[in-house]
C-alpha cells in the first residue's frame, strides 16, 4: 500500500463527504453493531444446546427457543434500520459528490476541456465515482461491522478456552492477508479484461461503420483476422483472471476449515480429557464458523478502500483544477451599449510558451461586419475566442464597449455575444428546446421567426414532428447544412449585440447558401459581427476584411484595395473562386 | 423546459423481454448453445464433473462436525483423528474441485463466447449494404458487445450457480432426511414462506432495478452530453440551467434508487428472521427429541450447521432468474442476427474479372432500396475504359445509387450492368472489388498507423510502396510531420488528422490498391485553401489511366471530366462535357447558374 501523504490527504477529504450525515453515520454503525451483538448472543444461546442436552436441563429448552426468536427479531429490525439509514446516506453522498463534480466541470474553462478528452472525463464520472460511492456509502459501516464482530467473537473464544482460541486465530491474519491479496491482484486484471473489451468493441464499431470501405476493398478477411486477434486477447486475459480466482477462492474457504480442523483435534481431546465440556466444545465451533466471513470481508475491503482512494485521487483532481476563466470578485455586468470591440496589444497562446496572437490591435466599429481571413493557424479562431471570454489574453485586453471582458460578469457578457461554430454541437432534445437553448423562455413565435430568418423554418416543418422532433443521438439525424441553421437561429434568438459566425455556411447546396446569406445578412443588421472566413462568398458579406498572418494584423480594408495589394486575399480570390461547391448531397 | 429526453430508450431495449417460449424457440436456443459447446466437449464435461464434487464435497463439514461431537461425548478419541483427516481431506478435495471447476467452466465459457464473437463478425461481414443501412450501427454493434455480455454472465457464473446452488438445496435436504426425518420436516417448515417472501422480493426488484438502470443510463447521458457539448453550454450562458437540470436527472436516479433499498431493506431481514426461526425450530424441537432420546446430540448440532446451507441457494437462485432472462433475450437478438441472410451472393458459377479494362455499362437499370419507391428509372449509361465521368445533379437524383449499384453493394430491380461486357451478377463479388476502388466521402480512416491506413486495400504492401502512393497525392509531405511519421497512431477514425489530411490519406488508400474503376463521393466541407489545391492535383493524379466515375461537387472536377451525367429523379436527362451542356441550356445550365449566383 502506497501511504504517500496526500494518499492519507485524499482518505481525510473523502471522509469528508460525510460530515453533513454525521448523525445518520454514527446511528447506522451502533444499528450495525448492535445487529452483530444479537447474533453473538444468539450463537452463545444457540451454542449451549449442547450443555442443555448433557444436563437434561428440560426446563431452559424453551427459554432458550424463546430467546434466539426474540434476539433474531431484534437482529432483523436492527438490520432493516441499518439498511434504510446507511442506504439513504449512501445515496445522498453519491449525489452530492455528483453534484460537486458537476457543478466544477460547468465551471472549467474551453482551455481545460482542450486539453482533455470527453472519454477521460466520463470515466472520472462514472467509474470512479462508483468506487468512491460504494466506500463512502457502506464502506466505514462495514468496517466497524467486520472490526466489531471480530473482536466479540475473539472474546467470546478467548473465554472459552484461550489455548483453543490461540489455535483458531493463528489463522486470522493469513486470511485476511490472503483476501487482501487477492482483491488486489485480480483488480488491475479485471480492469484490463474490460479495457480489451472496449478494444473489440471499437474494432467492431469501426467496421461496422465503416463497413462500405471494408467491403470496397474486399478487406473482410484481414479486418476477421484483426477482430478475432483482439477478441483472443480478451480470451486469454479472461481465463488468466479465471485461473486466479481459481486459485484463491478455494484457498479463501480451505484456511478456515484448516482451523476448525485444528480445533476438533485439540478440542476433541480436550473434550476427552475432561478439561472441556461439549456444551463449550460445540459452542467454540459455532463461534469459529462466525468468524470467517468478517476476516474474509476485511482483506477485500482494505483492497477496496484503496482503490476507493485512487478514485477519489482522480476526482479530486478535477475538482482540484484551478478555475482559469471566472468572474472577478468586484465584477460588474456589461452596460448596454452599441457593441464596440476593441483589441489592445492583445497577445495570446493556447500555451504560455507559444503565442498564436501577437500584439493584435484591432477596433472593430459597432454594427459592422468584419470578415477575418488567414491561413490554418494564422490565428482568426483564437482572436473570436477572446471576445466572449472563451479564453483569457496574456498580455494587453479586450474590451466591449469600452469595459474591459476580464472586468465585467461572465454572464453578461456571453448574452451579449452570439456564436456559431463551424460544426455546431445540438443537444439530444427537441428543435424547439435546441433553438431557445440561450432564451428557454422565449415564446413559440420567437423561435420561429428565428427560425425563418436563419432559412431554417421550412425545413423543421417539413420533420415529423416540426418543432418538436427529437434530434441528436435518440432523435433523427440531421444533414451538416440542417444543424447549421439551426445554430444560426439559436444565436439569433437570443438577439446578441455582437456575432461570431465560424464560417457557417460551409456544406449547403448553392440555392440554400444564397438564402441563409440573405437570413445572416438580415441578422448581421445592427449587431457587430466577426466573420471567419474561408471562402468569397463568405467574405462578401463583410464591410471589412482583416487578414490575419501568424497571429498578426498584416492588411485590413475593402475588397477593392486588398485584391491588389494583399497576396493572402488574392489567393483565396482566385481559388476560393475555382472551389466553389457546385452542388451538395444532403444526407 | 426539460432540454433532455429521457434515456430510457437507450437502457430499456436491454431489458429482458421473453415472450416466445415456445418449443420451436427452446429448441433453437438448445441447439445454438450446443453448437457452441460441441467443439469443447470434453472440457464442458470435465467442468460439470468438478461442479458436482465441489458441491458434494462442500457438504461434508456440518456432518462430521457433528459426528465429532458424539465422538468425543462418548468420551472416545480413537474415531476422532479419522474425522479430523475426514475433515481436512473434504477440504483438500474442496480445492482440488473447486479449481478444476472454476477453471472447466471459465475456459469453456470464454471460448464458446470469444467463439461466437468471431463468428457473429465474420457473418456481418458477409451481409450486404442493405442490412447496415436498416440498422441502426449502435445496435448492431450491442449485439456484438451487450448481448454476448449478457449471454457470458449466463454461461459462466450463471450455469454454475445454478447448478451449484440446486445440488446444494437438493443435497441438504437429502441429508437432513437422512439424519432424522421429523426434525427435517420441522425445519423446512420456513421454507415456504421464504418461497413467497423470494418471490414477491423478485417480482417487486425486477421492476425497481430496471428503473434504477434507466435512471442511470440517463444520468450518464447527460453528464456525456454536457461534456461533449460545454462549450456551446458556456457560451449560451446556460450553466446554472444545466445545473439545476443535472440535479433533477440525478434526483430522479437517487429516488429509484431509494426504491430498491427499501425493498432490499425488507427482504434481507425478513430472510435473515426465517432462518433465526429455523434455528429455533432445530434447537426447540431437536432438543425435545434428543431429550427422548430419538436423536443424538450429534444430530442436532449438524442441524444447526446445515441450516445456513439452506437460506444462501434460495436468494442465490432468485437473482440468477433476471440474469436467465436476459442471456434468452439476447440469445434470441442473436440467433436472429445469424439467420439474416445476405442479399447480395456470389452466384454457383462466379467467374473471376481478370485483367479488366474498365468499360462499364448500365443497361436499363432500374432500382428501389427494399420495398421504397423507386429511384433509378432504367438507366442507361455507356463509359469507355479510361474516362472520367462527373454525375451531377440534386439530392435525391440517384447519384450516389449509381454508385452503390455499380460496386454491386445492392443488385438493380430491373436492367444489368457489366463491366467489360461481364454482367456483376455472375462475376464474383471479391474479384469485382478488388477491380474496384471506392473513395468515400468523408475519407474514412481507421484506428491504426498512417502505414496501415494506407495498405488496407493491400495489407502485403511494402512500406516503399506506402510512400510511393503518400507522395504521389502529396500526403508524404504532412505525414513526414508528425511525430512518427508512417508509424504514428492515428486514433479512432483518424481523428488526429484534419478533414483534408483524411482525405489524402483514402487517396493514397485507394491508388495503392490501384484499382481499374474509381469510384469517388467528393467532398463537400470546406478545407483550407491549401489543402484544398492540393486535393485537386492529388486527384487529377488519381484519376490517370482509370475509368472513374466521381459524384462531383467542386467545379474544377466537373470542368475536366470526360463526360458530365446530369440526372433528374432517377434518371440522365443531359449528358456531354461541360462546352456541349453549357450551349445545351438545360439543367445543367441552371445548377451552373444557381452556382454563379452564389459566387457573384
Amino acid at each position: 500500500m502506497t501511504e504517500s501523504p496526500r494518499y492519507r490527504t485524499t482518505f481525510v477529504r473523502l471522509v469528508g463527504f460525510l460530515r453533513p450525515y454525521k448523525w445518520s453515520m454514527i446511528v447506522s454503525i451502533l444499528l450495525a453493531v448492535g445487529q452483530q451483538a444479537a447474533g453473538l448472543l444468539a450463537v452463545f444461546l444457540t451454542g449451549s444446546i449442547a450443555g442443555v442436552l448433557v444436563d437434561e436441563n428440560r426446563g431452559l429448552l424453551p427459554w432458550l427457543v424463546v430467546a434466539v426468536l426474540a434476539l433474531g427479531a431484534v437482529r432483523a429490525l436492527m438490520m432493516a434500520g441499518r439498511r434504510l439509514i446507511a442506504g439513504r446516506q449512501a445515496l445522498s453522498v453519491e449525489m452530492d459528490v455528483r453534484t460537486v463534480l458537476y457543478a466544477k466541470l460547468v465551471r472549467l474553462s474551453f482551455g481545460f476541456y482542450d486539453r482533455h478528452q470527453t472519454g477521460q472525463l466520463m470515466s472520472r464520472a462514472t467509474v470512479d465515482l462508483q468506487g468512491v460511492r460504494f466506500f463512502l456509502g457502506y464502506g466505514l459501516i462495514f468496517f466497524f461491522q467486520h472490526v466489531f464482530t471480530i473482536i466479540g467473537v475473539a472474546i467470546f473464544v478467548f473465554l472459552i478456552s484461550w489455548k483453543l482460541a490461540l489455535i483458531a486465530v493463528a489463522i486470522a491474519p493469513v486470511l485476511v492477508a490472503v483476501a487482501y491479496r487477492y482483491s488486489h491482484v485480480s483488480h488491475p486484471l479485471l480492469r484490463e479484461v474490460q479495457q480489451k473489451m472496449a478494444d473489440v468493441a471499437t474494432v467492431a464499431e469501426e467496421n461496422i461503420v465503416g463497413v462500405h470501405v471494408v467491403k470496397a476493398f474486399a478487406q473482410e478477411d484481414e479486418q476477421q483476422r484483426k477482430f478475432e486477434r483482439s477478441s483472443e486477447e480478451v480470451f486469454e486475459l479472461s481465463v488468466q483472471a479465471n485461473r486466479q480466482r481459481a486459485f484463491y477462492v478455494p484457498i479463501l474457504s480451505f484456511l478456515p476449515l484448516l482451523a476448525q480442523a485444528a480445533v476438533l483435534l485439540a478440542g476433541g481431546r480436550m473434550v476427552a480429557g475432561g478439561s472441556l465440556s461439549v456444551a463449550a466444545f460445540v459452542r467454540f465451533n459455532l463461534f469459529l464458523a462466525m468468524l470467517v466471513m468478517p476476516l474474509r470481508a476485511l482483506g477485500m475491503w482494505i483492497g477496496q478502500a484503496q482503490r476507493a482512494t485512487a478514485s477519489g485521487e482522480r476526482i479530486f483532481q478535477v475538482i482540484d483544477e484551478p478555475e482559469e476563466i471566472a468572474d472577478a470578485p468586484d465584477a460588474v455586468p456589461l452596460a448596454p451599449g452599441p457593441g464596440r470591440v476593441t483589441f489592445s496589444d492583445a497577445t495570446f497562446g493556447y500555451s504560455p510558451d507559444r503565442p498564436v496572437l501577437h500584439d493584435v490591435d484591432l477596433e472593430l466599429e459597432p454594427g459592422k461586419v468584419v470578415a477575418l481571413i488567414g491561413h490554418t493557424g494564422s490565428g482568426k479562431t483564437s482572436l473570436a475566442s477572446l471576445v466572449p471570454r472563451f479564453y483569457d489574453v496574456q498580455d494587453g485586453s479586450v474590451a466591449v464597449d469600452g469595459q474591459d471582458v476580464r472586468e465585467v460578469t461572465l454572464e453578461s457578457l456571453r448574452r451579449e455575444i452570439g456564436v456559431i461554430a463551424q460544426d455546431p454541437f445540438l443537444f439530444s432534445a427537441t428543435v424547439r428546446d435546441n433553438v431557445a437553448f440561450g432564451r428557454p423562455e422565449a415564446t413559440d413565435e420567437d423561435v420561429q421567426r428565428a427560425s425563418e430568418r436563419a432559412q431554417a423554418h421550412e425545413f423543421i416543418v417539413a420533420l415529423p414532428d416540426g418543432y418538436d422532433t427529437m434530434i441528436g443521438e435518440r432523435g433523427i439525424t440531421l444533414s451538416g447544412g440542417q444543424r447549421q441553421r439551426i445554430a444560426i437561429a439559436r444565436a439569433l434568438l437570443v438577439d446578441p449585440r455582437i456575432l461570431i459566425l465560424d464560417d457557417a455556411t460551409a456544406s449547403v447546396d448553392a440555392t440554400t447558401e444564397a438564402r441563409i446569406r440573405e437570413g445572416l445578412r438580415e441578422a448581421m443588421r445592427g449587431r457587430t459581427t466577426i466573420i471567419i472566413a474561408h471562402r468569397l462568398s463568405t467574405i462578401a458579406l463583410a464591410d471589412e476584411i482583416v487578414v490575419l498572418e501568424d497571429g498578426r494584423v498584416v492588411a485590413r480594408g475593402g475588397h477593392d484595395e486588398l485584391a491588389t495589394a494583399n497576396a493572402v486575399y488574392r489567393e483565396i480570390y482566385e481559388h476560393g473562386l475555382l472551389d466553389r461547391v457546385f452542388t451538395e448531397e444532403v444526407a | 423546459m426539460r432540454v433532455h429526453q429521457p434515456g430510457g430508450s437507450l437502457t430499456r431495449a436491454r431489458g429482458a423481454e421473453v415472450d416466445d417460449w415456445s418449443w420451436a424457440r427452446t429448441r433453437r436456443r438448445l441447439a445454438a448453445l450446443y453448437r457452441l459447446a460441441r467443439p469443447y466437449k470434453t472440457r464442458t464435461v470435465l467442468a460439470i464433473l468438478s461442479l458436482l464434487g465441489a458441491t458434494a464435497v462442500a457438504l461434508a463439514p456440518p456432518y462430521l462436525v457433528g459426528r465429532t461431537v458424539d465422538e468425543v461425548k462418548r468420551g472416545d478419541t480413537q474415531l476422532l483423528g479419522w474425522f479430523v483427516v475426514a475433515f481436512v481431506a473434504a477440504g483438500a478435495l474442496g480445492i482440488v474441485f473447486t479449481y478444476a471447476q472454476t477453471y472447466f467452466t471459465g475456459w469453456t465459457g470464454e471460448r464458446m463466447l470469444a467463439d461466437l464473437r468471431h463468428t457473429l463478425f465474420r457473418h456481418l461481414q458477409r451481409l450486404s449494404l442493405g442490412f447496415y443501412e436498416r440498422n441502426r450501427a449502435g445496435v448492431i454493434i450491442s449485439r456484438l458487445t451487450n448481448d454476448v455480455e449478457a449471454l457470458d454472465q449466463l454461461v459462466t457464473d450463471g450455469v454454475t450457480s445454478l447448478v451449484q446452488n440446486t445440488l446444494t438445496l437438493v443435497g441438504t435436504a437429502v441429508i437432513l432426511f437422512f439424519l432424522d426425518w421429523r426434525l427435517a420436516f420441522a425445519t423446512l417448515v420456513v421454507m415456504p414462506a421464504m418461497g413467497l417472501a423470494t418471490a414477491v422480493f423478485r417480482k417487486r426488484s425486477g421492476r425497481a432495478y430496471r428503473r434504477t438502470r434507466e435512471a442511470l443510463g440517463m444520468v450518464t447521458a447527460t453528464l456525456a452530453e454536457d461534456i461533449a457539448g460545454m462549450r456551446v453550454l458556456q457560451a449560451f450562458t446556460r450553466e446554472r440551467a444545466a445545473r439545476e437540470n443535472f440535479r433533477e436527472v440525478s434526483d430522479d436516479y437517487r429516488a429509484a434508487n431509494m426504491s430498491t433499498v427499501m425493498l432490499s431493506g425488507v427482504y434481507f431481514p425478513a430472510v435473515d428472521f426465517l432462518s433465526s426461526v429455523a434455528t429455533a425450530v432445530v434447537l426447540g424441537y431437536g432438543g425435545l427429541l434428543a431429550f427422548n432420546g430419538d436423536v443424538s446430540i450429534g444430530v442436532v448440532v449438524a442441524f444447526l450447521g446445515y441450516v445456513t446451507n439452506f437460506f444462501d441457494p434460495v436468494q442465490q437462485l432468485s437473482q440468477l432468474y433476471n440474469t436467465f432472462l436476459s442471456a434468452v433475450a439476447a440469445l434470441d437478438k442473436i440467433i436472429d442476427l445469424l439467420d439474416d441472410e445476405p442479399e447480395v451472393i456470389d452466384a454457383p458459377d462466379a467467374v473471376d474479372l481478370e485483367d479488366v479494362t474498365g468499360q462499364v455499362a448500365f443497361e436499363g437499370v432500374r432500382f428501389a432500396y427494399g420495398r421504397g419507391p423507386e429511384v433509378l428509372h432504367g438507366l442507361d449509361l455507356d463509359v469507355p475504359a479510361g474516362m472520367t465521368v462527373a454525375l451531377v445533379g440534386h439530392t435525391g437524383a440517384g447519384k450516389s445509387t449509381i454508385a452503390k449499384l455499380l460496386a454491386r453493394f445492392y443488385d438493380p430491380t430491373e436492367g444489368r450492368i457489366t463491366i467489360d461486357g461481364v454482367d456483376l451478377r455472375i462475376a464474383s463479388q471479391e474479384s469485382l472489388r478488388r477491380s474496384l476502388g471506392i473513395v468515400p466521402q468523408e475519407g474514412f480512416l481507421f484506428a491504426g498507423t498512417v502505414a496501415d491506413n494506407i495498405a488496407f486495400g493491400r495489407p502485403d504492401a511494402g512500406r516503399d510502396e506506402v510512400i510511393a502512393a503518400a507522395r504521389a497525392v502529396g500526403a508524404d509531405e504532412f505525414v513526414n510531420r508528425l511525430e512518427h511519421g508512417y508509424d504514428t497512431e492515428l486514433g479512432e477514425r483518424g481523428s488526429r488528422l484534419s478533414l483534408g489530411q483524411r482525405q489524402l490519406v483514402a487517396f493514397a488508400r485507394a491508388l495503392l490498391a490501384d484499382p481499374r474503376i474509381l469510384i469517388l463521393d467528393e467532398a463537400t466541407s470546406s478545407v483550407d485553401i491549401g489543402t484544398e489545391r492540393r486535393i485537386e492535383r492529388a486527384l487529377r493524379r488519381l484519376l490517370h489511366g482509370r475509368t472513374a466515375f466521381i459524384i462531383a461537387h467542386r467545379l474544377s472536377t466537373i470542368r475536366d471530366a470526360d463526360l458530365i451525367v446530369v440526372l433528374e429523379h432517377g434518371q440522365v436527362v443531359e449528358q456531354g462535357t461541360h462546352d456541349e451542356l453549357m450551349e445545351h441550356r438545360g439543367l445543367y445550365t441552371s445548377l451552373y447558374g444557381d452556382w454563379a449566383s452564389t459566387a457573384a
